[in-house]
């Protein structure tokens, strides 16, 4: 069976249709069109954007959300998120739907994070960490079976997705992933009533997945992310999107890492760095 | 007063069974007493021709694929008290009959299971787990139903009054009666020998003369089948522990093949928890393991037990099943197995739950409950944890992350995120960051931590990370904390930017120090 929810139709072009109806003869083309919309909730078309099998949740980024099928995170389906490396705004750009989800009283559970989580970095963000659940799959715990690790944590996460009562998961998936285990998950998702983030090294891009939602995110610059949306139920977008994240710079910082980048573009880059020139934040 | 009389006709064979591994389970089965005389044989076994009163060389003879064991006494009897456990779900008053059958009187409790016939709907239902074939009679005397079980309809028998009773104990043959069961085969044979067939034809004689012939009891058990004689019985007590013991047939190697044998002893703890109303907060299961065979062999224990915590008490036989595998699967044995021995005396006196036809926020943690207890249960408790604040202005020790308990984890609905605030301390400096997100506070901290911090290389007095240099964009931010215990720290933070634009938490010791390297250190990653 197809993976994703949505049935995907494809339609040659509404000129097409309009030529075969004309063809008939019988009736003018404009009442013999069908709404397409109306005939399925999942129906869309390829070069439309999907609306969405259920209601998606607000990313907290009016940008990101316009391109976004259904105007937001998806439920009930994985969204793939592919960066190089953890730690270039990741978290920042999850932040306010994973709050949302927090704020409306439901588990938001972590799977094999990537490095030890600060607390009070999630606090800033708007999460309580004490309302969310790690899952550290890694660690070798004394007196147990070797190599059996990687796929507690595959199962884990099938059953969290199952049992439909998590408000959102983020996973980091093992690096080496069969195709067959990312379509068991997303079967999996179709229970889960929440966005489900898998987050996957860069190298994931070139093979196929189930995953009806794909992005790569890459930095762009100090408090900005680029996304590239390659895959959703519509055309890929072509140029990236940039999205300002909230910012850990101040303004100043900011202004000052512009400028470098401008100056980066003149003058030769290993220039050294002077301590004097640092913004003091406590006289800014 | 209305006894229900419940006869176990293949409990020896039934309870050898449970000690086998499934697809033993399925082929002929003999149970022989005293190494020589078949007692017991399954279907499977007749089919080839092996009959109770059999030599065992005979038997083997016939069916050399035939499994033999010795008749167990001890292994029925525990058998029987898993059935007496689940009828006192029904009744206080059970008493059992050895070796294979169990009485309940249920006068008292037919008003409250609607009657007859769905109170034996329901005894049955909660028989079925323990995987015994049961025939039952009612009647109005104990021993009267114990003498229908064994003679009536194959299914069931009912005798609504003494009158109904009368007349279908009247044509039950002599043979059946327990003391002439008992007696020698001669004494047996005078019965038949006398013309005497069926307790009618008894009943006729004289009393005394049967007296003086065959005894006392056999004249006492008549008149009690007739409700003649008083029948005080002795009901069943449960015990305040729970404790079972299943002896294997064969040795077990994996894990996974004394799950069969579990099953039969979580299925006995489930009818004595449902006897007493409770539920199940944690129990034992103890492997016994093979006696070690060489001297030098310290290793091997001679015992291991797998304890299994509830977060939320349940008797539910598949949910207990589930968790135990899942422990199962992960536990590697440390030598084979002989016996498994369940014991349980932490229990919850609880009120049912109430079922909902609807998804409920009650419903939602009640499933993430049983949730993270199936993770806990197959991941182990240390995997799966929680995150708090500490308040701690040293980065590493700013958030602490602990086991978590399922049974007090709760999404809190009202939990409202405060603004984080580092409060008192020393020389660090609030940050004034212009916020134009509204919604969030401004951030201050990364949310990977490098633990421990990562030494960057240096050139010319700038910071190295992959080889390119940081560029340093915030700071300093000084975190001095720590003197109260040994981990004094004193630290200026920097935010820096990395080569592909991705921010990073950097940070220089403040004094020079003997046991650190100097230089800057990687300490977060923005994300």
């Amino acid at each position: 069976m197809d993976a994703m929810p949505s049935a995907a139709v494809l339609l040659a072009s509404p000129d097409a249709l309009r030529s075969a109806s004309a063809a008939s003869g019988s009736s003018p083309p404009a009442t013999a069109r069908p709404d397409l919309h109306a005939l399925h909730p999942t129906l869309w078309r390829a070069h439309q954007l999907g609306r969405g099998a259920g209601r998606a949740l607000a990313s907290g980024f009016a940008a990101l959300d316009a391109q976004l099928p259904g105007g937001g995170w998806p439920r009930r389906a994985l969204t793939e998120l592919l960066l190089a490396h953890p730690g270039i705004g990741e978290m920042r750009l999850l932040g306010p739907s994973l709050a949302a989800t927090l704020r409306a009283g439901r588990l938001v559970m972590l799977f094999d994070p990537p490095a030890t989580l600060s607390a009070w970095a999630l606090a800033q963000l708007g999460l309580d960490a004490e309302q969310m659940l790690v899952i550290d799959g890694r660690s070798r715990l004394p007196g147990e079976m070797p190599a059996r690790q990687a796929s507690d944590s595959l199962w884990a996460l099938e059953q969290a997705l199952r049992s439909g009562h998590v408000g959102a998961l983020l996973a980091w998936l093992p690096s080496r992933l069969r195709a067959e285990r990312l379509r068991r998950l997303q079967l999996a998702a179709q229970a889960h009533d929440g966005p489900a983030f898998v987050l996957r090294e860069m190298a994931a891009r070139e093979h196929p997945s189930a995953a009806p939602l794909r992005l790569a995110l890459q930095p762009a610059g100090p408090d900005r992310l680029a996304l590239q949306l390659f895959k959703r139920h519509g055309p890929p977008l072509a140029a990236p999107l940039q999205l300002a994240l909230p910012p850990v710079l101040s303004a100043a910082a900011q202004g000052k890492a512009l400028a470098r980048a401008v100056a980066a573009g003149q003058t030769p880059r290993d220039e050294p760095l002077r301590a004097a020139a640092f913004v003091d934040l406590a006289a800014g | 007063m209305l006894w229900i009389a419940l006869h176990l006709p293949l409990l020896s064979l039934e309870s050898f069974a449970a000690t086998l591994p499934p697809e033993l389970r399925r082929m002929p089965l003999a149970l022989v007493q005293a190494q020589r005389v078949v007692t017991h044989v399954n279907a499977g076994a007749r089919a080839l021709g092996v009959k109770p009163g059999q030599r065992r060389n005979t038997a083997l003879g016939l069916a050399p694929q035939l499994v033999t064991a010795a008749a167990d006494p001890l292994r029925d009897a525990r058998a029987l008290q898993g059935v007496l456990h689940a009828c006192l779900a029904f009744t206080p008053a059970v008493s059992a009959m050895p070796p294979d059958r169990v009485l309940l009187e249920v006068q008292a409790s037919l008003r409250y299971f609607e009657g007859l016939e769905k109170l034996v709907q329901r005894l049955r239902a909660a028989l079925a787990p323990l995987g015994h074939r049961v025939r039952h009679a009612s009647a109005p005397t104990a021993q009267g139903a114990a003498l229908l079980t064994l003679h009536g309809p194959a299914s069931a028998a009912h005798c609504a009054d003494l009158h109904v009773l009368h007349k279908a104990l009247d044509a039950a043959p002599v043979h059946l009666l327990g003391t002439v069961r008992d007696r020698t085969r001669e004494q047996a044979g005078a019965l038949q020998g006398m013309g005497l067939h069926t307790l009618a034809d008894l009943r006729r004689l004289p009393r005394a003369g049967l007296a003086r012939r065959f005894g006392e009891a056999l004249l006492d058990e008549i008149d009690r089948a007739y409700g003649e004689r008083a029948d005080p019985r002795v009901w069943a007590a449960l015990p305040p522990a729970f404790e079972s013991r299943l002896e294997l047939f064969a040795r077990a190697d994996t894990s996974a093949q004394l799950l069969y044998g579990a099953e039969t002893l979580l299925a006995r703890l489930v009818a004595w928890l449902s006897a007493q109303h409770a539920f199940a907060r944690r129990f034992t299961l103890q492997l016994q393991h093979e006696a070690r065979r060489q001297r030098d062999d310290r290793a091997t224990p001679a015992a291991s037990a797998i304890e299994i915590v509830l977060a939320a008490p349940s008797r539910e036989l598949d949910h207990l099943l589930l968790l135990l595998r899942e422990r199962l699967d992960r536990t590697q044995l440390a030598a084979p197995v002989l016996d498994l021995f369940l014991h349980c005396d932490d229990i919850a006196r609880a009120p049912p739950p109430n079922g909902e036809l609807f998804a409920s926020a009650q419903g939602e943690r009640e499933g993430l409950t049983r949730l993270v207890e199936r993770l806990q249960a197959r991941l182990g408790r240390p995997r799966v944890r929680r995150l708090s604040r500490m308040q701690d202005h040293r980065p590493e020790r700013g958030s602490e992350s602990q086991e978590v308990d399922a049974a007090e984890f709760h999404t809190r609905p009202e939990a409202k995120c405060a603004a984080p605030v580092l409060h008192g301390g020393s020389i660090t400096h609030p940050s004034t960051h212009p916020s134009t997100h509204p919604t969030t506070h401004p951030i201050t901290r990364p949310v990977w931590l490098v633990e421990p911090a990562q030494p960057l290389s240096e050139r010319r007095d700038q910071p190295l990370l992959d080889g390119a240099p940081l560029q340093l964009l915030s700071g300093p931010e000084r975190i001095e904390a720590g003197w109260w215990d040994e981990g004094l720290t004193g630290r200026d933070y920097f935010i820096a930017q990395a080569a592909d634009a991705s921010l990073v938490w950097i940070y220089r010791l403040r004094l020079p120090s003997l046991d650190a390297a100097q230089g800057w250190y990687l300490h977060g990653r923005f994300a």
